[in-house]
């Protein structure tokens, strides 16, 4: 059996929102803790630390990942994204905060990063997501306002608006 | 709800994380997709002093089928597993199975071994592979040794892993033509664990006579557990409807459930003998059929 | 048939009358969503300052039992640790928890020598972060002496059990037996008389975000800032700073965004000692957030955990004439609310129905669970479902068809106001016409169809029926009536707002409520841009701290809608008025020929003559003397909206006096599968319709409306505190107290018909809670109506898997 060792901090060099970081990160800190901490990125809720709720969603290399079931040191050369990466700095909100806007996706917003977030993980993927691709990507997600309904026809909408955008590009 | 301190180690290759793991034993954890691991040490259920992350470790990441053999190295992510054509026309159970667990961003970190590895009495994956005949590839500094799941699960969360071993792979026979495999399960909210769950594995022979059944049940026992007298009740009847329901009312023969808030133990009994009837009936009725439809 | 002599006259004159109404009705989008939308608001997790400390709790893992010793030498002696205090060493920083019961149930939030239920905090630790804090919490070492405890709250109520407090004689912390109307007469002359005993469980609100506070003491000028998810900022912070023990003057409580209340955040006052304690202990900010464990076990937030012994007696054709309800409530450990949710209870417990009498005969048994709070419905709900349960038990029981035997009992359309038997008033409705949109609304015939079909096959269709009041707008009688001799009659429940137009005319809005996860910026620009003609858009809206706000209670009890559109009109009114006279000053005419327009004052009949806001504006800044000469200067206005009608209860308390009186109506048609074999339930589509009078703006009442059915569908179905023997509690975290997903939620259609209110602003009444109000009842109708061939009967919900199984085994059916 070994002796007891002392945690060494972990230097992990992460992009979060497109921002380079070179930190040194206790082992323990969860990726949730580091964004609202040190990284000042409030955005990213925190409902249960135990991975049922979805509220600290964020993208981890592209994909929907609980913050909370994550060590900031195992993301060394990671990129990350969180809710504020969404927005414009004018204000102008993404397609997808734009239709949970229109359609009410959301009441106190507490779940709403967790949401966004992953719904924009689907919305890579799929163009034009049913709701039931929108259940079985944000099935893990609890919110406990607004029943849920008007946040798939969200999504549902954002996939629609942003399809729009795409083709008008090409 | 926060971790307590502990030392992270992130080996690159396999030999470097075995000589950790031998060299911490049991002050040691394997970390692999952290979404049973890390919700226990946020809870402080468990507090490692060090903690071995594995996901860097070159190869692990492997699903491959050679020689009838399936096989999905440590650091497969269930959802990549769920979605592999390879686990869809060779172990269609798995992939069933796989998509009761959890939800798909869980399932996009979690690992199918890590979930044997964790040993779960409710979980699906370990079930399936007991059902599936399966292996567990156990590897320390000392060597390989291979594990019939039968063998592996030794209680709630607990397997016969000795301290400086881990597991490297799954191993599964791939389902041939006329087998037939069905998963169902009940939990009381989607992605949740199941209150109990039935993984078949059902064989028609020529002459249309049961052969081979495998049947393994979780939520019903301290570990994933088979559920034999079903099993002998089923092998060589004509897997008509008074056989699948003669088998069905022996699933819960021998078992003695765990009871939490989600289920007391009658009432897992009960949803042994229900699910087992539905879970025959549909592995008969696939393995009837030209292709093993999921 | 009763009558209501005290009613008010009208509501304000010169309303917009509908149809000429502009912004009010509309769905206008939220003002709140971009900076939630964006991850700006600043939730109280999110708040922090300059050395600023994390606290974390340390809860008893046993229900009961004597604190023996405790030692927190190895946790003081970890780095980073700030402060660790045991109750004893709290209480020598804060005061107790103020509490609102008559009876002497002392509770401070750090326990003492003893604690009663499982997760009551036993220390309480600041840190530089909060992995430190937990660390400190596990390094204490308490040993303690373990003591019996008290689960079964009938079982509780024996003279001879484990007593939870000393300074009481017994369990039953208050036992009161009310009748209204003739109720043995009633009884006697009855055709049929039905009876449940059902029981309504516990549950707790769990909104998404925990609570929290952030606690700053300055010990030199001994002032303490708080931020926090409470909204009683700008209501009771006196009451807080006592706690605090901070002279009231010298508090100040700052709102932040909340993440979800749904009625459990009004006090958190545990949460406020503990932050107070630590950062008195320590000198410095401390913020203590509860994690998910500490919400769920000890929180305040559990709502109403009863048994009903209830009897309905009917006439022969189907008219009801009483009701009993004898009801047996365990409270847990503490009594903070008194029996508060049976004053709220009293509101509508005869339903929509004329039933002539009522018996209404209470225990508050106190036992080793964590006390409980307040929870949507706040004590409204278990009544509804009851009572619902009764009518379908009738119709059963009686073959009248249930839509049938509620139409025959409904309160007409023109016996409005009208005056239940506990003395509430109903201001407006029509009960019949909500119904019979339902059924349509549903297309009955078809799902029966369906059922039928669906039947060949061996399978289990439900069509579920429930109606429902929705008493809106609480005066604070209902805390302390049911006390002959309450310590606090108090009968206040204002709600605020100030606005004031600048010199360039810029509307701006101060609420005294919170952000609370409802739309007050939405709703107040609304009610502005109603009274000047403006686009809502253009208009701010902040929100006042408790150094600034004036008088408001805040959301709760489905009132904010109402009491912010009363206030908001008020002073918008005071301002327009100020402004005419300025304008007509100007344009030297009489105010009674200047009217507002789009936002312009202009000559009636001569549009040509006009003056903009901001010309208004400029003069009353800065031109004093070209405005009327008793003006002053500024265009500012508070204004405080009283409870726009309520009366006092009677001495006697025959009668309870009106104090809930905005009734909105509800009918609910849920259509569920169920898997006899398995007990799963399976909802299949549900339909709403639902009256809250003139809607305000129909997308955020309807998104209200589909919330309040999710958690109803989580009460009828998922959601359930469970205690082992020896009071464990079974369920702390939320993979064992389950709240619906979205794949537990079916289509939700809403409608709504509109029969505005008298007695309010516009005709406005609530609409926060009927969701969940109706919906666990409904359920249960359509799990009835699924089974109806095995002779089912739902009186204890949720209606688990196992639940089901064991209901239709009991049956005889199933496997
Ligand atoms: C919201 C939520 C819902 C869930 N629902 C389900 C569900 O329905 N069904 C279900 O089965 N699971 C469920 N889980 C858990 C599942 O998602 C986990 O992924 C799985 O249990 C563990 O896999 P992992 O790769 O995450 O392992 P980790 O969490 O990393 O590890 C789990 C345990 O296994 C050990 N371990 C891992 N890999 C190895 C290895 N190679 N060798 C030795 N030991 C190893 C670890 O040391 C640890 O003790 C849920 C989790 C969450 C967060
Ligand atoms: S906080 Fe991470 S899933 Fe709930
Ligand atoms: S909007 Fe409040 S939790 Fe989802």
């Amino acid at each position: 059996m070994s002796e007891v060792v002392t945690p060494e901090k972990v230097r992990i060099r992460i992009t979060v929102n497109d921002t380079a970081h070179d930190l040194l990160v206790e082992p323990r800190t969860l990726l949730a803790d580091l964004l609202r901490g040190e990284l000042e990125l409030t955005g990213t809720h925190v409902g249960c630390e135990q991975g049922v709720c979805g509220a600290c969603t964020v993208l981890v290399d592209g994909a929907a990942t609980r913050s909370c079931l994550v060590f900031a040191a195992q993301l060394d050369g990671a990129t990350v994204r969180t809710v504020e990466s969404l927005a414009g700095a004018d204000g102008t909100l993404h397609p997808i905060q734009q239709a949970f806007h229109e359609n009410h996706g959301l009441q106190c917003g507490f779940c709403t990063p967790g949401m966004l977030m992953g719904a924009c993980e689907l919305l890579e993927r799929t163009t034009a997501p049913e709701p039931d691709d929108v259940r079985e990507a944000l099935g893990g997600n609890l919110c406990r306002c607004t029943g849920y309904q008007n946040i798939v026809k969200s999504v549902c909408a954002a996939g629609a608006a942003l399809a729009t955008e795409r083709n008008g590009q090409a | 709800m926060k971790p307590a301190a502990f030392a992270y180690l992130a080996p690159r290759d396999l030999d470097e994380a075995l000589d950790q793991l031998a060299e911490h034993g049991a002050d040691a954890r394997v970390l692999a997709g952290g979404q049973s691991l890390v919700r226990l040490m946020n809870a402080r259920l468990a507090s490692p002093a060090v903690v071995v992350d594995i996901n860097r470790v070159a190869g692990l990441d492997a699903l491959e089928r050679h020689n009838g053999t399936l096989r999905l190295g440590a650091t497969v992510r269930q959802r990549t597993s769920e979605l592999s054509p390879d686990v869809a026309a060779h172990a269609p159970l798995l992939a069933e199975a796989g998509a009761h667990v959890a939800h798909a961003p869980v399932r996009s970190r979690g690992t199918v071994v890590g979930s044997v590895a964790f040993a779960d009495p409710s979980a699906e994956l370990p079930t399936a592979l007991l059902a599936l005949d399966g292996r567990v590839v156990v590897r320390s500094r000392s060597g390989e040794r291979t594990v019939e799941a039968d063998d592996f699960f030794t209680g709630p969360f607990t397997t016969s892993l000795a301290p400086g071993e881990m597991v490297v792979a799954v191993e599964v026979p791939v389902t041939t033509a006329g087998t037939g495999t069905a998963f169902v399960e009940v939990a009381r909210r989607h992605g949740d664990l199941p209150v109990c769950g039935v993984a078949a594995t059902v064989t028609r022979g020529d002459d249309g006579r049961v052969g081979a059944t495998r049947i393994a049940l979780c939520g019903a026992g301290e570990r994933p557990v088979r559920a034999r007298a079903a099993e002998d009740a089923l092998t060589g009847s004509d897997g008509g409807t008074d056989a699948v329901a003669e088998a069905a009312a022996r699933a819960s023969e021998g078992l003695s459930p765990i009871a939490d808030c989600h289920g007391s133990a009658d009432f897992r009994r009960h949803l042994a003998r229900v699910l087992t009837g539905r879970a025959l009936r549909t592995a008969i009725d696939r393995a009837a059929g030209e292709a093993n439809d999921v | 048939m009763s009558t209501v002599e005290d009613r008010p006259t009208t509501a304000t004159t010169g309303s917009p009358r509908e149809g000429e109404r502009r912004w009010i009705g509309r769905s206008v989008a939220r003002k709140e969503d971009p900076k939630l939308l964006a991850g700006r608001a600043t939730y109280v997790g999110d708040v922090m300052l300059p050395g600023m400390l994390y606290g974390a709790v340390l809860g008893s893992p046993h229900a009961h039992a004597r604190i023996v010793s405790i030692d927190t030498s190895a946790a003081e002696a970890i780095p980073g640790v700030a402060a660790v205090l045991t109750g004893a060493q709290a209480a020598e920083l804060v005061n107790p928890m103020p509490a609102f019961c008559a009876e002497p149930v002392p509770q401070t939030a750090v326990a003492i020598e003893r604690v009663r239920y499982p997760g009551e905090a036993v220390a309480i630790v600041a840190a530089t972060d909060r992995y430190i804090a937990e660390d400190a919490c596990a390094a204490i070492r308490v040993e303690y002496e373990v003591l019996p405890a008290v689960v079964d709250p009938e079982a509780a109520m024996a003279a001879d059990a484990t007593r939870i407090h000393e300074t009481l004689d017994s369990n039953v912390a208050f036992h009161r037996v009310l009748d209204f109307g003739d109720v043995e007469g009633d009884l006697a002359r009855a055709h049929t008389i039905v009876r449940t005993r059902a029981r309504w469980h516990r549950m707790c609100a769990s909104p998404m975000e925990t609570a929290g506070a952030v606690a700053s003491w300055n010990p030199f000028d001994k002032s303490m800032t708080v931020y926090s998810n409470s909204n009683f900022h700008n209501f009771l912070p006196w009451a807080f700073a006592g706690m605090l023990g901070v002279s009231t003057n010298r508090m100040r409580m700052i709102p932040c965004a909340v993440g979800g209340s749904f009625g459990s955040k009004h006090f958190i006052t545990k949460v406020l000692a503990i932050a107070g304690a630590l950062t008195k202990a320590t000198g410095k900010p401390v913020q203590y957030m509860e994690d998910r464990v500490d919400n769920i076990a000890a929180n305040d937030n559990v709502g109403c955990d009863r048994i009903y012994d209830a009897e309905l007696a009917l006439a022969e054709d189907g008219e009801m004439l009483g009701l009993t309800l004898k009801i047996v409530d365990d409270y847990g450990a503490y009594f903070q609310f008194a029996h508060g949710q049976h004053g709220n209870a009293m509101a509508q417990p005869t339903g929509p129905y004329r039933i002539g009498s009522l018996r209404y005969d209470v225990s508050c048994v106190l036992t080793n669970k964590v006390q409980q709070g307040f929870f949507r419905g706040a004590g409204a709900d278990p009544g509804n479902f009851v009572l619902e349960r009764l009518v379908d038990k009738a119709s059963e029981v009686m073959g009248i068809d249930r839509a049938e035997i509620r139409r025959r009992n409904f309160i007409a359309p023109e016996q409005f106001p009208f005056k239940t038997p506990p003395g509430n008033v109903y201001d407006s409705g029509n009960y019949a016409a909500v119904l019979d949109r339902a059924l349509e609304l549903a297309g009955i015939d078809d799902w029966r169809a369906e059922q039928e079909r669906m039947r060949a096959e061996g399978r289990y269709l439900g069509i579920g029926l429930a109606t429902c009041q929705e008493r809106t707008g609480y005066n604070a009688s209902e805390w302390w009536f049911l006390y002959d001799n309450p310590p606090l009659p108090a009968t206040s429940t204002p709600e605020s707002v100030k606005i004031d137009v600048d010199a360039m005319g810029g509307v701006r809005v101060e609420v005294g409520c919170p952000l609370w996860g409802n739309s007050p910026e939405t709703v107040v620009s609304q009610v502005v841009a109603e009274e000047f003609g403006i686009d809502p858009a253009d208009v701010s809206v902040t929100y006042a701290d408790s150094t600034t706000g004036a008088m408001s209670a805040g959301p709760g009890g489905s009132r904010l809608t109402i009491m912010l559109s009363g206030a908001t009109r008020g002073a918008a009114r005071t301002i327009r008025d100020k402004m005419i006279r300025i304008a007509a000053h100007a344009m030297e005419m009489d105010p009674a020929d200047v009217e507002c327009v789009d936002g312009t004052f202009r000559a009636k009949g001569a549009p040509g003559t006009s003056m903009s806001m901001a010309d208004i504006g400029m003069r009353a800044a800065l031109f004093f003397h070209s405005t009327p000469e008793d003006e002053s200067s500024g265009l500012v206005a508070v204004h405080t909206y009283d409870h726009p009608y309520s009366t006092p209860p009677s001495d006697d308390r025959k009668d309870m006096g009106a104090f809930y009186p905005m009734v909105s109506h509800a009918c609910h048609i849920p259509i569920v599968e169920v898997d006899v074999e398995t007990g799963l339930v399976t909802l299949r589509a549900y339909y709403a319709v639902n009256d809250c009078g003139t809607v305000m703006n129909p997308t955020l009442v309807e998104g209200q409306i589909v919330g309040g059915i999710v958690q109803g569908i989580g009460a009828a179905l998922m959601e359930e505190y469970r205690y082992g023997e020896d009071g464990a509690l079974d369920t702390p975290t939320f993979r064992e107290y389950l709240m619906p997903s979205m794949h537990e939620v079916p289509e939700i259609v809403v409608e709504h018909l509109e029969t505005p209110s008298p007695f309010t602003e516009y005709g406005v009444k609530g609409a926060g809670e009927g969701g969940r109000l109706v919906a666990p009842t409904a359920i249960a109708s359509a799990v009835d109506d699924a089974l109806k061939p095995l002779g089912v009967w739902v009186d204890e919900l949720p209606m688990t898997p196992e639940r089901v199984v064991n209901l239709v085994q009991g049956a005889g059916g199933g496997s």
